[in-house]
C-alpha cells in the first residue's frame, strides 16, 4: 500500500506538477517579457504632444527640442520656454496649447510620465553615442511615425551589449566610422 | 633597514596576539551578542503564506508594465545649466579665520562637492579636511528651519516676520532704557558687515561688539604686538626655510593657515633637487601629525620651552657667528647666561649633540631658518621665539597674515560685560553664530549671566548649548546659501556667493542685521548693499577700465579680487620688553595641554559625522577624543588604553579616558578641544569630553597648559574605538620576515645624494598568469611619501565623491569602517620616542589582482584600461575577495550603513540631496574599494569623444589628488612615456608595497628621504 502510493507520488503526481510548473514559468515569463522590459509601454502625458507631428510632418530636428543630446548624458525634455518659441505665435487656439500655454504663465513645470528607463546603476551617456553619428531612432525606433510615444526596444544590458559588441552589423551605414563600444564592466557601471 | 617596524604599542608588546588577530577574518567585537531570541519570531506557516502572497502580487505585477516616475523638466531652463553638466562657482570658505578660496560643484543646482579655488592666493587649490566636509552641514537635516521662541522652557515655532519684530522690539526697548545691546560673534572679516554693523553702532549707540576666535590664543598675539609695537601679526613662510624648528607647533595640522603651510613645507621636500631638502627639528610634548613629519622629533614636557629657548639664544648670542647686530647684545648675554646647555639635556634627558647640531644648522641658515611657537605656549615663549628669529635674521621670512577688519576681543573685555550683565546694564545679547557658553572661559558665569538677561537671540544654524541659554532663536542661513565678502587685511578681497536657494527659507544673519538698521526686512537687502559697497569702496582699487558690473562679475567669477597696493613694511622689534620678562627654567610637574582638534575646527563641525569617522591621524581614534599618556608614566599609573581617570585641578573635576600613545613627553596628559558639546544634535551630542571645563580666563589668557594637576584612576572602562590595526597587512607567513617586506622604505638625505640608497626592488619575478598586454590608455598612481603629510584631506574628499557611507562608532569598533582610503601609521624605533612613517592606502588596482580569481560571480575583474572593476549588481557578497586581498582594502556593506547609522539619519530627505549622482549608492551585502574614481575617467573620456579627440591622461584628476595640499598623489596614464606617473613610476626611489606577491600593483610609493644624518638613523 505504502509502497504503490510513493510509486504513484514519484512516478506520476511529481512530473506532472514539475510539468505544469514549469509550463506556467515559462508561459509567463515569454507573456510578460515585453511588459517587464517595457516594450510597447506608452503612457497616458499631461500634454497630447505628438512626435509625428512636429518631427514626423514638419521635420523639427530632434536636437531643437533635446538639447542636451549632443552635450551630456542627457538628452533632456524640453523645458516649457522651447514650446514656447513657436506657439507663443503657433496654433495659439488649441485646447492643448492652452493647457501648455497655462503651465508656463503658472510657472509650473510640465510633469511628463517618463517611457524610457535604465537601471539606476548604468550609466548611460547620451552625447558620446549621437556625436557618433548613431540615429536616434536606433534606440528609440520611428519617433516621427508616433502620435503618442512609446518603447520599441528592450533597454536591457544584453540590448546594449548586442550593438557594442556587433556594431558593423547593427549599424550597417555607419561600417566606415564606428568600432564596436566598449564592453567591459566599468564602462557603464560605476 | 633592519628596524622594528610596528603600527602599535600593543603589536611592540604582544606580538603573538596581535599575529592571531591579523589572521582572523573579523575583529573580536564582532562575534558577540549574536542571540537567535532576538530574530523575529515568524513561524514557519507565516513565511510560507507572506511568500505565497508576494509571488501571486509579482504575477501580478508583471501583467502590467511598471509605473517609470516622471521627468520634470524646467518651466523656463536657467541659462547654462544643463542636466547632467557639473557647474562650478567660485566663493568663500567660513569655516575658520584663513577664508580659503572654494569652487563650489552643483549640478542640476545643487552643490555636490567642494574643492580649492586655484586661483585663489590664500589656499592655492587646496582645502582642508573639514571644509571638504562642510558641505554636510548645508544638507544637515537638524538645521534650523523656523525661528523658535523659548517658553518657559519649552520652543515654539514662530514665523519669521513675528521674530524680526520682536527683536526689533527688544533692541528699542533696550535703546530706550539706555540698556547695553551685546553682539557676540566671530571675529569680522567681512567689510561690508563690519560696515553695518558700525552703522548699527550708530544707530543704537548703546551697541557693543564682542568678538572672540577660541582657535587663536591670546599669548601669542600678545606677544608679538609687545615685540613688533603697532605692527601687523604675520605668519611664516615655510617655503623659504632651510631649517624649521617647531616647538610645540601643530602648523601642518591646524594652526595658522595650515593648508598653505603643507604646500610650502613640501616644496621643501623634492626628491628632484635634493639640495633644496629642508631639515626639520620638532619639540613637542604630544605626538602630532607635524611631529610625525619632522626629521628629528624630541619630545619635551611643556613647561621647559623658555628653558630651551633661553639655552639655544645663549648659545647662538655667544657663538660669534651671528651676521645681524641689531640688538643690544651684551643685555641679552647676561640675561641668558642662567641657561646652560649642559644642564638642560642633562635635565631633558636629550643628547647633547642633537641640541649642538641644531644651534650649528640655525647659526649656518641664518636669515633662511624659521623658528615657530605652538598655540598652547605661553608668552614668553612665544616672546622668545620672536627673539630668536629677529636674531637669526629670519624676518624676511614671515609672510602677511589675515587680519579682521573688527578684531578679536580680549578676554577682560567679556569679563566686563559678564560684570555689567550682572549690575543689570545689558539689555539684550545678540549671537551671530558663535558657541559662547560653551567656548568662554566657565569662571565668567555666563550660564547663569545668559539667563539674567531678559532678551538673548541667537543667530544659528544648528543647534549648539548656547541655544540653550537663548531666549529666542533665529536661524541663519549656511555659507553656501550666503551672500559675502571677506578681506585680509592686506590685499585679498575674496567673494561668497550662494549656489542654492536657503532650503528652509532662511535669511543669512548679515542680511538681519542691515533689516534692523534699516527698520524693516527686505528680500535680497545684503546682496544689493553688498554689490553697492563693492562699487564705493572696492571698485575703485582695481584702477580697471571697465565698468563696474564687469568689474562685480570677473570678482564674481574668479571668486577673489587682489588689490595691487601690497606694501612691505620692515618689520621693527622692540628689545626692551625681552629685558623685562621673568624666564623661569620650567618646573616639571603634572601638566595637561590642550590642543586644538585636527577636523572639528573650534568645535562647531561637531555634528558632522564624516569627520567624526576620520580616524586620528596619529592614533587612528575615531569618535572620541581622550587624554594621551605616554608609556612609561601609564604604567606608573597602573593604567592601560580605555581606564577612566579624573583630572583635579584647582578643585574642578573632569573624568577622561585615557589612550596610550607613543612619543609623548614625560608627566604630560594632552587632550584636544571642540569635544563633549550637550545638545548639538543626533550626532555630535555628547561625543567625547568636554576639557574646557578645567579651564578659566587666567590659564585660557596664559597658554593652554594646565600643570599641577592630579589624576585619579577610577575603576571604570570607556571604549575608544580605535582604527590603528584594523586592516593590517598580514605578516605571518614570513613570521619575522616582516623587516623585509618593504612596506615601509626610507633612506636618509645624505645616503641618497651619494648614491648608496636604492630602494628594494624584485628584478626576476615569475608568474603563472600569462601576461596581458595593454596597448591604450593604463591607469596608475603614485604616492610620494617625502609629500604626504597625512592631513586626511583625502580621505573625506573620497567619502564626498564617491558616496561613502559612515557607519558609527559601534561599527567601527567591529573593524567595519568603510573609508577606500587610509592612512597607514607605523612606528619604528623605541616607544619613548619613535619615527613614525605615514602611508596612504587604497586600493592598488594589481594587474594580476588577487581578489578577482576568487570571485564566484565575476563582479570584480579587470578592464582594458588596467582598472580593478567592482561591479556592485553583480555582487552576491561572499567577501572571498577582501579575504585575499593582500592589501586589506575592500570594504563590505555588511548593512545598508545609511539606514543603520544613527536610525536612518542618511536617509532622511535633505541628506539624500548630498549624494554624488555619478555614483551608484551601495547597499547591503555589495563589497566595495576604490575605483580610481572611475566617474571622472568615464566623464573625461566622455569629453574627448565628444570632442573627436584622444584621451590624455593627464585630463583626469581623482578626488584625493585634486584635495591633496602637498601635491603627494599623482595620477594618470603610465603607458603615456612623457606622462609624469610614468616618470614616477620609473624614479630609482620607486617602490610597490609587497613587491614579492608578484600581483604587478599599480601605485607606485616614492621612498620617504629624511634629512638626518646617518648616524642618527634609529
Amino acid at each position: 500500500m505504502l509502497k504503490s502510493q510513493l510509486d504513484y507520488l514519484l512516478k506520476v503526481r511529481l512530473p506532472i506538477t514539475a510539468f505544469v510548473v514549469a509550463v506556467a514559468y515559462f508561459v509567463t515569463f515569454f507573456i510578460s517579457r515585453p511588459e517587464r522590459d517595457s516594450v510597447g509601454y506608452a503612457p497616458e502625458q499631461p500634454i497630447n504632444f505628438s512626435h509625428k507631428l512636429h518631427s514626423g510632418n514638419m521635420q523639427i530636428d530632434c536636437k531643437y527640442c533635446h538639447i542636451g543630446v549632443e552635450k551630456g548624458r542627457f538628452a533632456t525634455i524640453p523645458s516649457t520656454d522651447i514650446c514656447m518659441n513657436c506657439h507663443t505665435i503657433a496654433r495659439k487656439d488649441r485646447p492643448e496649447i492652452l493647457k501648455l500655454a497655462q503651465f508656463f504663465a503658472d510657472e509650473k513645470p510640465l510633469r511628463w510620465k517618463r517611457i524610457h528607463r535604465l537601471a539606476d546603476f548604468a550609466y548611460f551617456n547620451h552625447a558620446v553615442h549621437v556625436n557618433k553619428g548613431i540615429d536616434c531612432k536606433h534606440c528609440h525606433g520611428e519617433i516621427d511615425k508616433m502620435d503618442k510615444v512609446q518603447q520599441v526596444q528592450r533597454f536591457t544590458m544584453g540590448a546594449c551589449l548586442d550593438c557594442h559588441r556587433n556594431a558593423h552589423q547593427r549599424l550597417p551605414e555607419l561600417k566606415d566610422k564606428i568600432n564596436n563600444g566598449p564592453d567591459f564592466c566599468g564602462a557603464c557601471h560605476r | 633597514m633592519d628596524k622594528k617596524i610596528w603600527k602599535s604599542l600593543d603589536e611592540l608588546k604582544f606580538p603573538v596576539k596581535s599575529q592571531i588577530n591579523k589572521q582572523i577574518e573579523f575583529q573580536d567585537s564582532v562575534k558577540e551578542e549574536f542571540d537567535p531570541n532576538q530574530l523575529t519570531g515568524i513561524s514557519r506557516r507565516k513565511f510560507l503564506a507572506i511568500s505565497a502572497a508576494s509571488f501571486a502580487l509579482t504575477t501580478v505585477a508583471c501583467t502590467n508594465y511598471r509605473d517609470k516616475g516622471e521627468i520634470v523638466p524646467y518651466n523656463q531652463k536657467p541659462e547654462n545649466v544643463l542636466p547632467g553638466k557639473s557647474n562650478f562657482y567660485a566663493s568663500t570658505c567660513t569655516g575658520c579665520s584663513n577664508h580659503c578660496g572654494i569652487l563650489i560643484k552643483t549640478r542640476e543646482g545643487r552643490p555636490i562637492k567642494v574643492d580649492g579655488n586655484p586661483d585663489h592666493p590664500v589656499n592655492k587649490g587646496k582645502i582642508c579636511a573639514t571644509a571638504q566636509a562642510s558641505i554636510l552641514n548645508l544638507f544637515n537635516p537638524e538645521r534650523y528651519k523656523k525661528p523658535l521662541k523659548n517658553n518657559n522652557g519649552k520652543w515654539e515655532e514662530i514665523e519669521f516676520l513675528a521674530a524680526f519684530s520682536s527683536l526689533l522690539g527688544a533692541i528699542n526697548k533696550a535703546a530706550t532704557e539706555g540698556k547695553e545691546i551685546a553682539i557676540i560673534s566671530k571675529p569680522i572679516f567681512s567689510p561690508s558687515f563690519a560696515k553695518i554693523l558700525n552703522d548699527f553702532k550708530t544707530k543704537f549707540p548703546n551697541t557693543k561688539i564682542y568678538t572672540y576666535d577660541f582657535l587663536e590664543p591670546y599669548p601669542k598675539q600678545r606677544a608679538w604686538m609687545d615685540f613688533y609695537p603697532n605692527q601687523n601679526p604675520k605668519d611664516l613662510d615655510f617655503s623659504k626655510a632651510k631649517i624649521i624648528v617647531s616647538l610645540e607647533s601643530n602648523f601642518l595640522a591646524n594652526e595658522g593657515n595650515f593648508v598653505r603651510n603643507i604646500s610650502d613645507f613640501v616644496k621643501n621636500r623634492d626628491v628632484n633637487s635634493p639640495q633644496n631638502f629642508s631639515r626639520f627639528y620638532s619639540f613637542e610634548s604630544d605626538l602630532t601629525l607635524t611631529g610625525a613629519n619632522a626629521d628629528y622629533r624630541i619630545p619635551l614636557h611643556p613647561s621647559q620651552y623658555t628653558y630651551l629657548l633661553g639655552t639655544l639664544i645663549n648659545e647662538i648670542i655667544n657663538s660669534n657667528k651671528l651676521l645681524v647686530n641689531n640688538f643690544p647684545l651684551e643685555q641679552l648675554r647676561s640675561k641668558f647666561s642662567i641657561f646652560k646647555l649642559n644642564e638642560f639635556v642633562k635635565e631633558n634627558n636629550i643628547e647633547l649633540k642633537l641640541i649642538k647640531r641644531l644651534v650649528d644648522d640655525l647659526l649656518a641658515n641664518q636669515g633662511s631658518s624659521i623658528i615657530i611657537a605652538g598655540d598652547s605656549l605661553n608668552y614668553e615663549a612665544h616672546l622668545l621665539t620672536y627673539l630668536l628669529n629677529e636674531i637669526l635674521g629670519n624676518s624676511a621670512n614671515y609672510r602677511p597674515k589675515a587680519l579682521p577688519v573688527l578684531s578679536k576681543s580680549s578676554l577682560e573685555e567679556f569679563s566686563i560685560l559678564s560684570n555689567s550683565i550682572q549690575n543689570g546694564t545689558v539689555g539684550l545679547i545678540i549671537n551671530l553664530d558663535c558657541n559662547p557658553i560653551y567656548h568662554l572661559p566657565k569662571d565668567l558665569g555666563f550660564q547663569n549671566n545668559f539667563k539674567k538677561v531678559s532678551d538673548v537671540f541667537s543667530f544659528l544654524e544648528s543647534e549648539n548649548e548656547t541655544a540653550h541659554y537663548s531666549t529666542t532663536i533665529i536661524p541663519i542661513s549656511h555659507n553656501f546659501e550666503s551672500w559675502g565678502d571677506y578681506y585680509d587685511g592686506i590685499a585679498v578681497y575674496s567673494l561668497a556667493q550662494p549656489v542654492i536657494e536657503p532650503l528652509y527659507g532662511t535669511y543669512q544673519k548679515e542680511s538681519i542685521i542691515l533689516a534692523l538698521v534699516e527698520g524693516k526686512m527686505r528680500n535680497d537687502n545684503y546682496h544689493k548693499y553688498l554689490k553697492e559697497f563693492w562699487e564705493k569702496e572696492i571698485f575703485s582699487k582695481a584702477n580697471t577700465g571697465v565698468t563696474f558690473e564687469q568689474f562685480w562679475f570677473s570678482v564674481l567669477h574668479n571668486g577673489v579680487f587682489v588689490s595691487s597696493t601690497t606694501k612691505t613694511e620692515k618689520l621693527v622689534p622692540d628689545f626692551s620688553k625681552v629685558q623685562n620678562i621673568n624666564i623661569s627654567k620650567g618646573q616639571k610637574s603634572w601638566t595637561m595641554v590642550l590642543k586644538k582638534p585636527y577636523f572639528l575646527a573650534d568645535g562647531r563641525f561637531i555634528n558632522n559625522p564624516w569627520l567624526l569617522e576620520i580616524p586620528h591621524p596619529i592614533t587612528k581614534v575615531t569618535w572620541d577624543n581622550y587624554l594621551a599618556i605616554s608609556e612609561k608614566d601609564a604604567n606608573a599609573l597602573k593604567l592601560i588604553s580605555g581606564d577612566l581617570v579624573e583630572i583635579v585641578y584647582n578643585g574642578k573635576k573632569f573624568e577622561v579616558p585615557i589612550f596610550i600613545v607613543p612619543g609623548i613627553a614625560e608627566k604630560t596628559l594632552t587632550i584636544e578641544a571642540g569635544f563633549g558639546q550637550n545638545n548639538v544634535g543626533t550626532i555630535g551630542s555628547n561625543v567625547g569630553f568636554n576639557p574646557l571645563v578645567l579651564f578659566t580666563k587666567k590659564e585660557l589668557e596664559t597658554g593652554y597648559v594646565l600643570s599641577n594637576i592630579s589624576i585619579n584612576k577610577l575603576d571604570r572602562k570607556y571604549k575608544l574605538a580605535s582604527t590603528v590595526e584594523h586592516h593590517s597587512l598580514n605578516d605571518t607567513f614570513v613570521k619575522d620576515l616582516h623587516k623585509s617586506r618593504h612596506i615601509i622604505q626610507e633612506g636618509t638625505l645624505e645616503s641618497y645624494k651619494n648614491g648608496k640608497f636604492q630602494v628594494h626592488r624584485i628584478k626576476e619575478k615569475m608568474s603563472i598568469i600569462p601576461e596581458i598586454k595593454y596597448t591604450g590608455i593604463k591607469w596608475a598612481m603614485v604616492i610620494d611619501l617625502n609629500k604626504c603629510v597625512g592631513c586626511g584631506a583625502c580621505i573625506t574628499a573620497c567619502n564626498v565623491e564617491n558616496n561613502v557611507p559612515v557607519v558609527g562608532k559601534d561599527q567601527v569598533i567591529r573593524g567595519r569602517e568603510m573609508q577606500w582610503i587610509r592612512i597607514d601609521t607605523y612606528f619604528s624605533g623605541s616607544p619613548e620616542n619613535p619615527e613614525i612613517s605615514l602611508q596612504p592606502m587604497l586600493c592598488q588596482h594589481c594587474d594580476d589582482a588577487p581578489c578577482e580569481n576568487v570571485c564566484p560571480v565575476v563582479a570584480t575583474n579587470h578592464s582594458p584600461d588596467g582598472l580593478n572593476q567592482m561591479v556592485y549588481n553583480r555582487c552576491v557578497g561572499t567577501r572571498y575577495c577582501s579575504n585575499n586581498c593582500p592589501y586589506k582594502v575592500r570594504r563590505f556593506n555588511f548593512f545598508d550603513f545609511r539606514n543603520h547609522f544613527a536610525n536612518g539619519f542618511f536617509y532622511q530627505d535633505s541628506l539624500k540631496l548630498l549624494n554624488n549622482p555619478e555614483v551608484t549608492v551601495r547597499s547591503r551585502g555589495v563589497m566595495e574599494k576604490c575605483t580610481f574614481c572611475i566617474q571622472r575617467i568615464t566623464d573625461a573620456r566622455h569629453t574627448a569623444l565628444a570632442e573627436g579627440r584622444e584621451l590624455k591622461g593627464s585630463e583626469v584628476k581623482t578626488a584625493c589628488q585634486e584635495a591633496c595640499p602637498a601635491n603627494a598623489i599623482i595620477f594618470g596614464d603610465m603607458n603615456d612615456k612623457n606622462s609624469e606617473v610614468s616618470y614616477w613610476r620609473n624614479h630609482q626611489l620607486g617602490y610597490f608595497v609587497l613587491e614579492e606577491l608578484n600581483i604587478k600593483p599599480n601605485v607606485t610609493y616614492i621612498a620617504k628621504l629624511r634629512n638626518k644624518l646617518q648616524e642618527d638613523k634609529a
